[in-house]
């Protein structure tokens, strides 16, 4: 096993390395640099006293080596659009970026699980039905809509919570403890609620599909042989049978999750990883776009890595 | 462009909002040591209470991140926004004022000013009340300072072309900086008084020139304006308070706090009351605004106007002449193909403001008499029949096999300009003449404008007060990297009524020379005119604003008031600082 989770380091490791350097690349191939930003009053002249400044003037591989070697040094650039390092810019928004998602990601299987295991127990019932209809409503859905809807609907029409921002940009810092807590919480309610709905729809039909395959299983019929009680042997013995493909998914939903913050951040000015790529993406920072990629790409490397172990956790097979 | 007062003290406010839990001992020593505070250091000092005339706080949402706030590198539209509140200049340009002399300008910085016999030095008198925001007084010194890094060639500050014409400023006394010029030109005065924003030398002078841009200090602005700046999250939120003890009066508003939201959120909040004011709400938006009980609309028009350029040369190319724009009658039908009126009325309903030419009708040589190609549908069909661009039976045009049909380059950031491109597509289609849009974000539209990579643009320009700055955009010598003039247009006759406009020390003079040279680039038909740039912000009902100025809503904002019996719990929490 020791083996098995070196291995999987090394390639994850890997994996970041081509990661960092195909973003490297891709974002100076794309026209712009940081400097060409629109301007009525920043002539050619200064553009270009700038790009020699701070060498974005020098050849390709050049410039891959520099960063390469800074990075290596624990560097990992300056930030021309958020006007401080690379890492200070990253330190600030990736714990917003966690919490919201990890947050969400939480939400979405739990209540994905649960209602996945109702329906298959209750297959082709109301509930299945019902649920399934309203569930792929919300899958079917554009994320930037949704979100945008969800928004007017809480904070417009019926103005019950915040329209954005991670908390009241002028009270907050006047609160007490638990005002702040619940100010906090408020903010984050539609945020994690659209994300939460756009992403519960997927692990519920896996959910489903698992354990309608689950069900069947000689186990089952053993345990229900046995005399023990129908909710037990559903949320006891089949759901853990039936976890294992969610575990595997867990793993495949953390590169989308990430992907998915962009438009929930943009949408709820959520100051996270998302509208941060975004941001430097639009701006050509340079540092920046390669030091979210490469964040990105740490963070579903991790995830992946915790999935799997999670994965040989709950099933002998994979650790054999 | 700048404004506002600046510096003092967070204590001394009333301390009657929801303050963190603490022992209700040490909150009396805190209330006891305020109110020393406000005895003994502020007791002279203008309105440091809320409940007063003064005090409120505004939630300002930003459509993004500013992209520098150090005045050397402030170039967009947020970080000026800033800039001007929190720093000074030597003196501030009238609503409406000319830029050449000094007669359409007011005392700001400077107290008074006296001009050499030969005008080739201003001696500036600083006012002896101004202090910077950690109290140091603003000296001559200071202003030359200033001077030195606005051009040193390390810095490579956008505004540096501007100051061109200034040789030295040196320092005559402590509060007297004399600035020398190098030739004698109607815009002198407003080169250096308006240019220049004063720094204080003793925060940034230690700080090499060439890392002044990625310096940690540039961060923490010490400036000599109305508001102070407390704290800024990049990418998030702003905050600036009141300088209650600044020279020109304390600031009417407590605090200002700017958040990082795009437009439709933003335009959610404001409505909602979340937020208080959001520069350029959306047009189609408006009306919500204006049966709102809690928001309404600000009508602002901008120093900006927004022309369809049709390259003259082929793209990327210096020299090929443009086979289908090199010739003025196609760029003439073209012209008169386009309902103007229509498409304002489309995109901005009854709101919008046509173009009258290459300069925005808020400028002070602005014309509205000069005279634009026609809407003649039928008289443009004949112009590009008889320049031998025939339709075809498809409907389009063609010449020797060459069909009449060309890329439209619009940034996907403007939702105006692009807009307007699906609608000229049309027009232009209904003529025979078929449009390929092409939308580029911002970064690549501004590297292949200047590149000549289009083959014709949707441009906004956003001019300076100046007349000069029209010269950097339709005058030849704004050809290449020294310039805006991307088209490239080029047209003796217009450089020399330029020329004349701007050395002309009459303004009435320099207003003729400039129309001229106006009717001649209109008659040219390098571009069709389209709309001038206009805003409607969406600000609170609760908010009181004087009249904007010219230069923008920003410039006035220690004026903007709140009144007590209108204020909310976050207008009520004074300057008081909040917990760590």
């Amino acid at each position: 096993m020791r083996r098995q989770l070196a291995a999987r380091l090394a390639q994850s490791l890997i994996v970041v390395i081509i990661v960092t350097t195909i973003s490297f690349f891709v974002i100076r191939s794309a026209p712009g640099d940081p400097f060409s930003y629109e301007s009525t009053t920043i002539t050619p002249a200064i553009r270009d006293h700038w790009r020699e400044q701070f060498g974005y003037n020098r050849p390709l591989p050049v410039q891959f080596i520099r960063y390469v070697t800074s990075v290596a040094h624990g560097e990992l650039g300056y930030s021309f659009q958020m006007h401080e390092p690379v890492a200070v810019a990253l330190a600030a928004a990736v714990p917003r970026t966690l919490l919201l998602t990890g947050l969400a990601l939480g939400l979405s299987f739990l209540f994905g699980i649960i209602i996945g295991v109702l329906q298959a127990t209750h297959r082709d019932g109301w509930f299945d039905r019902v649920t399934s209809a309203v569930l792929l409503f919300f899958y079917s859905l554009p994320d930037f809509w949704a979100a945008l809807m969800i928004l007017l609907l809480f904070a417009y029409w019926w103005p019950v919570l915040p329209a954005g921002n991670i908390v009241d940009p002028v009270m907050h810092d006047y609160m007490g403890g638990w005002e702040a807590l619940v100010d906090r919480l408020r903010h984050l309610a539609l945020p994690v609620l659209s994300f939460t709905l756009l992403t519960m729809a997927g692990i519920t039909r896996y959910q489903r599909a698992a354990m309608i395959e689950t069900l069947p299983m000689d186990f089952i019929r053993t345990a229900r042989a046995k005399g023990l009680s129908e909710r037990r042997i559903v949320w006891r013995h089949a759901l853990r049978t039936a976890l294992t493909p969610m575990v595997a998914l867990l793993g495949l939903m953390l590169p989308a999750l990430l992907g998915g913050a962009l438009f929930i951040e943009k949408v709820f000015a959520w100051p996270g990883m998302g509208l941060l790529a975004a941001g430097a993406v639009a701006a050509r920072d340079y540092d920046l776009v390669t030091a979210t990629v490469i964040a990105g790409s740490v963070m579903v490397v991790i995830g992946s890595f915790f999935a799997d172990l999670l994965h040989m956790a709950i099933d002998p097979r994979v650790r054999e | 462009m700048m404004l506002g007062p600046g510096v003092d003290d967070s204590f001394g406010r009333q301390l009657d909002v929801p303050l963190p839990p603490m022992p209700s001992e040490m909150r009396s020593t805190l209330l006891l040591i305020a109110s020393a505070a406000v005895l003994v250091g502020c007791g002279s000092k203008e309105g440091s209470s809320s409940s007063g005339t003064a005090g409120g706080t505004v939630i300002i949402d930003t459509p993004g991140n500013a992209v520098a706030i150090f005045p050397p590198y402030v170039d967009d539209q947020i970080g000026r926004w800033v800039q001007d509140l929190v720093f000074d200049r030597l003196a501030d340009l009238k609503a409406g004022g000319t830029t050449i002399g000094d007669r359409g300008f007011t005392a700001r910085l400077a107290q008074k000013w006296t001009w050499a016999p030969d005008s080739m030095s201003i001696a500036f008198s600083l006012d002896p009340r101004a202090r910077f925001h950690d109290g140091t007084p603003v000296t001559a010194s200071d202003v030359r300072y200033s001077f030195n890094v606005f051009t040193d060639p390390k810095v490579g500050s956008p505004t540096a072309p501007t100051l061109t014409n200034i040789d030295s400023i040196s320092v005559r006394d402590s509060l007297t900086p004399v600035a020398w010029f190098k030739r004698r030109t109607p815009e002198q005065f407003y080169d250096l008084a308006y240019q220049l924003v004063v720094l204080p030398q003793h925060v940034y002078a230690g700080i090499p020139a060439d890392q002044l841009r990625t310096s940690a200090a540039t961060r923490s602005l010490v400036g000599s304006g109305p508001f102070r700046l407390v704290k800024w999250e990049a990418g998030a939120r702003l905050e600036l308070i009141a300088d209650t003890s600044n020279y020109r009066g304390r600031p009417k508003l407590d605090r200002l706090i700017m958040t990082a939201v795009e437009t439709p959120t933003a335009a959610t909040q404001v409505l909602a009351g979340q937020a208080d004011f959001v520069e350029a709400f959306p047009v189609d938006q408006v009306p919500k605004l204006d049966s709102s009980a809690v928001a309404r609309s600000n009508i602002e028009p901008q120093l900006g106007y927004t022309f369809m350029g049709m390259n003259q040369h082929v793209a990327k190319s210096k020299t090929a002449p443009n086979p289908i724009f090199s010739d003025i009658r196609v760029r003439r039908a073209l012209s008169m193909a386009v309902d103007r009126v229509g498409m304002l009325h489309n995109v901005f309903g009854n709101t919008g403001l046509l173009a009258h030419g290459p300069f925005p009708m808020t400028a002070s040589y602005a014309d509205s008499t000069l005279k634009l190609p026609a809407f003649d549908t039928t008289a443009a069909r004949a112009m590009l029949d008889s320049s031998g661009w025939r339709v075809g039976a498809d409907g389009m045009r063609s010449k020797n096999g060459v069909p009449l049909r060309f890329s439209l380059m619009s940034p996907t950031t403007s939702l105006f300009r692009r807009r307007y491109a699906v609608l000229l597509q049309e027009q232009f289609r209904r003529l025979g003449v078929q449009v390929d849009l092409d939308f580029v974000d911002g970064p690549t539209a501004v590297l292949r404008s200047q590149a000549g990579d289009f083959q014709a643009i949707l441009h906004t320009p956003g001019t300076d007060p100046s007349i000069t700055g029209a010269k950097q955009f339709w005058g030849t010598g704004g050809i290449g990297p020294a310039g805006h003039n991307i088209l490239p247009y080029s047209n003796p006759k217009v450089d020399a009524l330029l020329d004349s406009a701007a050395a002309a020390f009459d303004p009435d003079k320099a207003k003729a020379a400039a129309s001229r040279a106006f009717q001649t680039i209109i008659d040219d038909v390098p571009a069709i005119w389209l709309y001038d740039v206009t805003y409607y912000n969406g600000i609170n009902r609760r908010i009181t604003i004087p009249q904007p100025t010219l230069a923008g809503w920003w410039m006035n904002v220690e004026h903007w008031s709140i009144p007590a019996d209108k204020r909310i719990p976050r207008d009520r929490i004074g300057l008081t600082a909040a917990k760590p």
